[in-house]
């Protein structure tokens, strides 16, 4: 008897408690936003420094090590290229790196990447990195296929590679007159070592 | 030194079993096909290895000892104490079978399939062997190294599961008419996740279940083979995804026990409050879901309010808010942030009102005491011999914890209690969750104080990156660089298991390795598995309604289970 009136002042009791709870959420701040449109500022400002939001690359500043490529798990990363004559880039934290390859082609596939950022560590030069777009609904899945290289670029970089054949048929060229001259028959690098190395790399 | 118990064993079998040397730690024995059941039965009964934690097995092919061809691994523990024992036995190739152990423990049954869909063993007198995480049709076993990993098979055809069902019914189909067949899941709301399960009804009672699995199956293991060891750690975020970070330390944990490397003080202690921030969030997850279930909705919002704030400050933590990839075989992705103490004293303020407002809705109602209280209670025994680990197998009263059992990352050095249940339902599941989680909070108080400094990855050319500045300057740290890079971290070849206490229950990873920059191997054992495989048992007898109440106190989680 006594039990069963305690139940029923617990039933009642537990309404009261349950009540008085969820009245005081009343009067909290909310935890959410709403999105995508009722703040101030775009909500991609809002996130934070280190947000894995879509890939992108400064391709000034890529040296087409492909250390990026070989670091993601499921093959997002093309990358295509051509030797070019040395020079160096300037990473983003201003170290010079030395460069003697030049991407023709460096497509990411935003649609199969998970946003890992297994890429993002080993680049020497911090070419690629993480930005705060995260709005990538779409209904064209080629729109998620960034393709880094415009035609316009890839001419430049092909011209630059050109030069660099030509200055290298020109060493090998040179090398073997002066080689010729005492007793010749020398093996020299075959001029064409630029693309040779190219189809190695993609091994 | 060995605890005693293996000591006894040793002796006891020598001659009849060989021991095999081991350099990653758990003693490994091979027994022969024909004494396996007995090694087995004796680890049990007389040494107090009662809990099997997992049945896999290796395909030799591509080793140099490829004869025979598969070698099964039984991986044993007592279900309080730290030592672990390997059981290796290697089926003849003419006839790939061994006998079942599922009648020793129930955990096999699952186990034991599980192996035969992944790898083509079977086990004999086995009551049900049929494939469990393929498709029914599925040709092949794909876990075999000549099964190629880009090869598909399109399989459409549903299982109606009645094969199982009318075992359960028995013989007599026609008088069965009181009772009444309902498929609950794979995408039904109440499933939590894609499960499935063909229920016997005789009004509101059900009679026999039948859980079908493996709707989220995408090939974990497989995957893992196919690259280097750093690009399974984005795969592992998939397993559990309520507590991601848990399954990343999981994994690096294992691989750089086979380096035979610690982490840096600082990252151990990162991991640490990692490890218990994803404790909250997961037993958060389960806990809100499950009053859901009930019919409790408010609590899912308050309770949710906090994973969200945990979310926040692991997002500001790693870039990212599911699927965190955070923790690397060595070390961490980043050292943490500035203001990542302040978010965590927000987690630890905001997070005991909210349990305390969940606590006064529940505890004393009538409805939600009637819904939980006795339901889908198991006995310890029988818990154990289903191989629970976790919330689970503590609701039942038993001690089980990793934490303590075999402390790892300083984990005996903070003050906290585990918690056990008595009656083992799904009230006591709850509750021993609500009560992990202040547990939790207090480890992650203590760690945030003793927050060691130095730094989060260690000094190893192994496993580490060289820092970007010496990358440029110094051609040694570059060629380093590129090694690490282009063919991956090298454990040294052998084989070695793993586990972490994670919020399910033990996480284990078995991992092969040949020496090379890929896994041979990577077999996970998920918690969940083994709770869900005592589904059936929890929900027979009772009531339909009650079959969802106790499927959410289990917290099964389909990445997890399936992978
Ligand atoms: S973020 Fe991960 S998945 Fe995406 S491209 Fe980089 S490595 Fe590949
Ligand atoms: S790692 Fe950096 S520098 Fe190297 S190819 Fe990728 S983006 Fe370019």
């Amino acid at each position: 008897m006594i039990a069963y009136v305690r139940n029923i002042q617990d039933a009642c009791a537990s309404i009261f408690d349950g009540m008085a709870v969820t009245f005081s959420h009343l009067f909290r701040r909310p935890i959410t936003v709403q999105y995508p449109d009722r703040i101030p500022r775009r909500i991609q400002e809002t996130l934070p420094d280190r947000t894995r939001g879509h890939l992108e690359v400064d391709l000034d500043i890529c040296i087409s090590c492909r250390a990026c490529e070989k670091a993601c798990p499921i093959e997002c990363i093309v990358i295509e290229d051509v030797r070019i004559p040395k020079d160096s880039v300037a990473g983003v934290d201003g170290k010079e790196t030395a460069r003697v390859k030049e991407p023709t082609r460096f497509d990411i596939n935003l649609y199969k990447c998970m946003y890992c950022g297994l890429c993002v560590e080993p680049c020497p030069t911090g070419a690629i990195r993480f930005t705060k777009e995260f709005e990538g609904a779409t209904d064209d899945l080629s729109r998620l296929h960034l393709r880094f290289v415009t035609p316009e670029r890839r001419e430049v970089v092909l011209r630059k590679g050109e030069g660099y054949e030509r200055e290298q048929a020109e060493k090998a060229r040179k090398k073997a007159e002066a080689a010729a001259k005492p007793e010749g028959g020398k093996q020299v690098d075959p001029p064409a070592a630029g693309e040779e190395s190219k189809e190695g790399d993609k091994e | 030194m060995s605890p005693p118990s293996l000591d006894r064993f040793r002796s006891r079998l020598a001659g009849t079993i060989r021991e095999e040397p081991n350099p990653f730690g758990d003693a490994v024995f091979r027994a022969e096909p024909s004494d396996l059941r007995d090694v087995l039965r004796s680890l049990r009964d007389e040494h107090g290895f009662d809990l099997l934690l997992d049945v896999t097995a290796v395909d030799h092919l591509e080793l140099p000892d490829s004869k025979p061809r598969f070698d099964v691994v039984y991986i044993l523990r007592p279900s309080v104490g730290s030592e672990r024992v390997r059981v290796q036995c290697r089926p003849p190739d003419e006839d790939l079978s061994l006998e079942t152990v599922s009648d020793l423990w129930k955990a096999a049954n699952w186990a034991e399939r599980e192996v035969y869909d992944q790898y083509g063993v079977r086990f004999r007198n086995h009551p049900n062997l049929k494939r469990i995480l393929n498709h029914k049709d599925f040709v092949g076993h794909p876990l075999r190294k000549d099964y190629d990993i880009k090869k598909q098979q399109w399989l459409s055809e549903p299982d109606d599961l009645m094969d199982e069902m009318r075992k359960l019914r028995g013989g007599a189909e026609g008088e069965e008419s009181e009772s009444v067949l309902l498929n609950i899941g794979p995408s039904h709301p109440a499933m939590h996740g894609a499960l499935r399960a063909l229920v016997d009804l005789e009004g509101e009672t059900v009679r026999h279940t039948v859980p079908e699995i493996g709707y989220l199956h995408r090939g974990f293991e497989k995957s893992a083979e196919k690259g280097t060891y750093t690009h399974v750690i984005p795969f592992t975020d998939r397993l559990n995804y309520c507590s991601s970070v848990m399954n990343n330390v999981g994994y690096c944990r294992t691989i750089e026990k086979m380096l035979g490397i610690e982490p840096t003080p600082r990252a151990q202690t990162i991991r640490v409050v990692l490890l218990e921030l994803g404790r909250i969030m997961d037993h958060l997850v389960s806990v809100a879901a499950n009053l859901v279930d009930v019919g409790a909705l408010t609590n899912y919002w308050y309770l949710f309010n906090e994973r969200e704030r945990i979310y926040d400050v692991i997002e500001a933590l790693c870039g990212a808010r599911l699927t965190h990839c955070y923790v690397r075989i060595g070390g961490l992705a980043h050292d943490l942030h500035a203001g990542f103490e302040e978010g965590v004293e927000g987690i630890l303020r905001e997070l005991p009102k909210a349990l305390a407002d969940v606590e006064r809705l529940v505890a004393r109602n009538r409805i939600f005491l009637d819904r939980v209280v006795g339901v889908g209670a198991i006995t310890a025994e029988e818990a154990i011999s289903h191989g629970f680990t976790g919330p689970c197998l503590r609701a039942c009263g038993v001690p089980n914890d990793l934490r303590k059992d075999e402390p790892y990352y300083g984990y005996d050095g903070y003050d906290w209690n585990v918690i056990v249940g008595t009656r083992g339902d799904t009230y006591d599941r709850i509750w021993v969750r609500m009560e992990e989680m202040r547990e939790s909070m207090r480890i992650v108080a203590q760690a945030m104080k003793k927050m060691p400094g130095g730094p989060v990855d260690v000094d190893d050319k192994r496993v580490s990156l060289p820092p970007k500045t010496e990358v440029y300057g110094n051609i040694e740290a570059l060629m380093n660089h590129f090694m690490i890079i282009m063919e991956g971290i090298k454990p040294p070849a052998g084989e070695c298991y793993g586990s972490i206490e994670a919020a399910n229950g033990e996480l284990g990873f078995f991992v092969v390795s040949d020496g090379t920059g890929k896994p041979y191997k990577v077999k996970v054992r998920p918690p969940c598995f083994y709770v869900f495989s005592a589904f059936p048992r929890l929900t027979e007898g009772g009531m339909i309604q009650d079959l969802i109440a106790t499927l959410g106190s289990l917290n099964i989680i389909a990445g997890e289970l399936d992978r």
